[in-house]
């Protein structure tokens, strides 16, 4: 509940505020964001599970955000950006649809 | 991320792409209801789980916000910028065509004023009209032929662009300048004595250049289809030009890249004037009335 309230917080405060995304950090907005959706639907089967726990998911999405930021930057400077983007991309895809299709047998039984 | 107790090392590393397919969820999340299960007792980090949570799924919403806002806020942008400088671009032609026709109508007033000072005939004014015919600052008429040029047509739609500020190969013009001057060069060969390229006519200091994507003739922006007209003694014009290399070329051209290519003869063409340049450095080197100088 407490979740989902900051979540909406969380947007709403996005929307109003409209900050302006520093330039250098426009590439990793895109792997933030997917690293976001992957720890809240981690998040959300970890509490179908029966598994959920505070600590894991907020140091899973914090570390995720940095690693995948990481990658990218390296990519950046290693010259293979857009191929690094395109992995990290598929792999938290990847975890992204099969924490979804979980939540989606706990809530249909399906 | 720290690994369930379960998973040995050797099947993170051989079976990790089924591991990232079939086990998607966190194995922090078991690791730690492991431990939970083994040591029920609650820990220092109890107490803070209800704020850490909240502030991990703030910090979510506001990423996927402004991730939101970001994108569709540079769509505007870049197209308001696009619509600016379309805005500059019409508004510099708006003016470089007002400022044409205020140099043409500048240019009929001097003439009509010279025309009344000098006596309407004899040897200055035969001389006159000559050069001025020569220099392109006169319209002329007369018979020739016509050449046409042009691209092929787009059969791709230009959808996607590639990395941003290049040109597809599809997208770019098959015919560049030096296309135009080939054709221009070979009916100047021929025999032509005044020639326009898309009623753009070419003087003494005329220059066909490339920039861009544009053909510039006299520092004006022509595109395909180009439209070459040349005065002269038509047939004469004709069979040279159909001799000619640059013909031939332009033929198969026509046949193997779609370049459309046509010429035919005209009875009647008539070529537009062309803005005065004043030469500002070129001087005589005698005067003009004691040598005429060599004629074309």
């Amino acid at each position: 509940m407490i979740a989902a309230i900051a979540l909406v917080v969380g947007i709403v405060l996005g929307l109003v505020l409209r900050p302006t995304v520093p330039s250098w950090l426009e590439p990793y907005l895109p792997i933030a964001v997917v690293a976001a959706l992957d720890a809240v639907f981690g998040g959300i089967r970890a509490r179908l599970d029966g598994l959920f726990d505070a600590k894991v998911f907020v140091i899973s999405f914090v570390s995720n955000v940095l690693v995948a930021a990481l990658i990218v930057f390296l990519g950046d400077k290693l010259g293979v950006g857009a191929a690094l983007s395109t992995a990290v991309v598929v792999v938290l895809g990847i975890r992204i649809f099969g924490n979804a299709a979980a939540i989606r047998r706990h809530i249909f039984r399906a | 991320m720290t690994s369930a107790p379960s998973q040995s090392s050797r099947e993170l590393t051989t079976a990790y792409l089924t591991d990232l397919v079939t086990n998607t969820l966190d194995p922090g999340y078991a690791a730690a209801a492991a431990r939970r299960r083994a040591d029920p007792r609650s820990t220092w980090w109890d107490r803070w789980n209800r704020p850490a949570v909240a502030i991990g799924c703030l910090l979510i919403g506001f990423t996927v916000a402004v991730a939101w806002v970001h994108t569709n806020r540079g769509a505007p942008a870049a197209a308001r910028v696009h619509a600016d400088l379309v805005t500059r671009v019409r508004a510099a032609q708006k003016a470089d065509s007002s400022l044409a026709a205020t140099a043409g109508a500048l240019a009929g007033e001097a003439n009509r004023l010279r025309d009344a000072a000098l006596p309407s005939d004899g040897a200055v004014r035969s001389q006159l009209d000559r050069d001025e015919l020569l220099a392109g600052v006169t319209a002329v008429t007369g018979p020739g032929m016509v050449v046409r040029l042009a691209d092929p047509p787009r059969t791709t739609p230009a959808a996607v662009g590639g990395r941003p500020g290049t040109t597809p190969l599809a997208d770019t013009a098959v015919l560049t300048d030096r296309d135009v001057r080939a054709v221009v060069n070979e009916l100047w060969h021929d025999g032509a004595e005044a020639i326009s390229v898309n009623d753009v006519r070419l003087t003494p200091t005329t220059a066909i250049r490339f920039a861009g994507q544009a053909v510039l003739v006299d520092f004006r922006p022509v595109t395909s289809p180009y439209t070459i007209r040349a005065i002269g003694d038509r047939n004469a014009l004709e069979t040279a030009f159909v001799d000619s290399a640059i013909s031939s070329r332009y033929q198969t051209l026509a046949g193997a890249r779609g370049v459309a290519f046509s010429f035919s003869q005209a009875d009647h063409l008539t070529l537009p004037t062309s803005a005065a340049v004043a030469p500002r450095y070129a001087q005589p080197t005698t005067s003009p009335s004691a040598t005429p100088g060599p004629s074309r």
